[in-house]
């Protein structure tokens, strides 16, 4: 018995050029099996070209990529086969009812008709759309079109999915009910990519998240790239500003790296705060300090990618 | 290509068009209203005499009708005018539906997920070219056959000849389905440029300036056109509509689609 390739997809000096303008270049990336990888980056990065190109939609300017082992240029209909896509927009017929949009891309898909009626009922279910199967998609909610875009992408049970902002557009509520949706995939240990600027989606839902500006800037597992950014520390609220002693106390509390003040609170920047945190309450209480709260203090994603973007939240990042 | 999918493009063009009101109202009434105008008009005119110098103008291109009575000629000469107008729903309808069709599945962005299936751009097209060209052609031949019909009760045997002969059958059964699909073709190419039905339709709605023409030239006996007439427009329409396909399934290409249309 062969062993299946643990890469579901391999970029290798992939890019995109449209006339003058490069949309994507030199991407080299590999999805694992069953992972769930962001693609982040800001509007025009390039995550909807690295999709569509993943896809077979468009083909590559330089570079080559593969699905499931097969080449997105030599053989765009079976990698096609063989992938899901949730587009921007849901795209949905809205004067087909549900299930006529679903059975549509079934034929498509080359699904026959029991197997098409089997995974309809299967996914509106799933996706708790069932009791308004008969209904035309026009009528639904943005979260109700959305999970049923998503349902119309798992229809021919795809080897790879693809979402393509998936919650953009969407209201909280919407938007959990999305995130839900998501979640339950990536339970049934499906392989997702997944394009978003949505940083605490990405957060949340991914293994790994690939910064794309125009090609891959950095990719790793959110705890990864949090820790390569100075990782951990603990911020200790106080009755009032803390006095130089307070100050000189945590500074020399074995593992603290740093301390700052802001206000009425210390940042103690450290890479492992729960073990520091015992001693530097004792040595701040020995010091006189008023203690009002004491909390992990852990760098988020947010600010790994203004800092791997090399952009401030402040500044225009489309420039 | 794969007929299935051809089919199952097919399936869901008409179910969505047979929704919309609009198109049905614009495929459904006009032959209505052809059917029986044509009628009636040639009822009114047949009473009367074409002037002297128009008989002899028509006479000498139609030298079948030479033997018509007076009022059987006018009625004729009536009639005939109506043959280029079973060739404008062949022209309007399937222009109708290919710019709401392709328009309409651009404002509502639904073509990418349809093109990131293992669909062929080649049977996106034709499956949605045939859905657009087969209600034209059938309405202008199944429009025809209850003119006819009603015809044969309402007219003598002179008139019915004339609706019957050569040029009336090589008109709508060769022309009109080739007129179609120029006007498919329009539709295509027309409906990847612009973002509204209602444009697209009067951009693409050259495509009856000819016909208009035709009308003119029939209206002042100028041309009266027989059966080799519509057969050489025919062919000279096909070979047109071929060039503009190769133009319109470059512009209905996958990638083009995706990156280009806006």
């Amino acid at each position: 018995m062969t062993v299946p390739d643990p890469v579901m997809i391999r970029a290798t000096g992939l890019g995109r050029r449209f006339d003058a303008l490069w949309a994507v270049r030199d991407m080299d990336l590999e999805v694992f099996r069953g992972e769930v990888l962001g693609l982040l980056g800001p509007n025009g990065a390039g995550k909807t070209t690295t999709v569509r190109l993943l896809t077979a939609l468009i083909a590559p300017s330089e570079g080559r990529a593969t699905v499931d082992g097969l080449d997105v240029t030599e053989y765009p209909e079976l990698v096609r086969s063989r992938v899901g896509i949730l587009t921007e927009t849901p795209g949905l017929y809205d004067k087909l009812s549900a299930t006529a949009n679903l059975d549509f891309f079934g034929r498509l898909y080359g699904l026959d008709a029991s197997t098409r009626a089997a995974r309809i009922e299967h996914f509106l279910r799933l996706f708790s759309l069932w009791e308004r199967r008969n209904d035309v998609a026009g009528t639904f909610s943005k979260g109700m079109k959305q999970k049923l875009a998503i349902a119309r992408a798992l229809l021919h049970e795809p080897a790879v999915v693809f979402l393509d902002e998936p919650t953009a557009a969407l209201d909280p509520e919407a938007a959990f009910v999305v995130r839900e949706a998501i979640e339950t995939l990536r339970r049934s240990g499906r392989t997702i990519v997944l394009a978003t600027h949505n940083l605490d989606e990405a957060d949340r839902l991914c293994d790994r998240v690939a910064f794309v500006r125009g090609g891959l800037v950095r990719v790793d597992s959110p705890a990864g790239l949090r820790g390569s950014l100075g990782g951990h520390g603990v911020e200790v609220g106080l009755t009032g500003v803390p006095s130089p002693a307070v100050l000189e106390a945590a500074r020399v509390v074995p593992g603290v790296a740093d301390v700052e003040i802001a206000g009425d609170r210390l940042i103690v920047m450290t890479a492992e705060p729960r073990v520091v945190t015992p001693g530097l309450v004792r040595a701040l209480v020995e010091a006189g300090a008023a203690i009002t709260e004491v909390r992990e203090r852990a760098t988020t994603l947010e600010q790994v990618y203004f800092e791997v973007m090399g952009v401030r939240p402040d500044h225009d990042e489309a420039a | 290509m794969r007929a299935h999918i051809v089919t199952t493009v097919l399936r869901r063009e008409w179910s969505e068009t047979v929704r919309n009101r609009l198109l049905m109202s614009t495929i459904l009434i006009p032959p209505m209203v052809l059917a029986i105008g044509p009628l009636a008009l040639a009822g009114v005119v047949g009473e009367r005499a074409l002037p002297d110098a128009l008989v002899t103008q028509v006479v000498a291109q139609r030298p079948d009708w030479a033997n018509f009575t007076a009022s059987e000629l006018a009625g004729a000469f009536a009639v005939q005018q109506f043959l280029v107008f079973f060739l404008l729903m062949p022209a309007y309808i399937p222009l109708s539906i290919a710019t709401f069709s392709i328009i309409g599945e651009k404002q509502a962005r639904t073509l990418e997920p349809v093109l990131a299936t293992p669909i062929r751009t080649a049977e996106l097209l034709a499956g949605k070219s045939i859905a657009a060209l087969v209600p034209g052609v059938l309405a202008g031949w199944v429009t025809y056959v209850v003119f006819v019909s009603l015809a044969s009760i309402v007219y003598g045997p002179a008139l019915f000849g004339v609706v019957t002969d050569a040029s009336w059958l090589v008109g709508v059964f060769i022309l009109g389905p080739t007129v179609g699909l120029s006007s498919v073709v329009a539709g295509v190419i027309v409906s990847s440029r612009v973002n509204d039905p209602r444009v697209a339709q009067q951009v693409g709605g050259i495509i009856i300036v000819p016909i208009i023409a035709l009308t003119l030239l029939q209206s002042t006996a100028t041309l009266l056109v027989g059966a080799a007439g519509y057969l050489l427009m025919a062919v000279f329409v096909f070979i047109a509509s071929l060039v503009g396909l190769r133009a319109g399934v470059a512009l209905f290409d996958r990638e083009a689609i995706l990156t280009r249309w806006r």
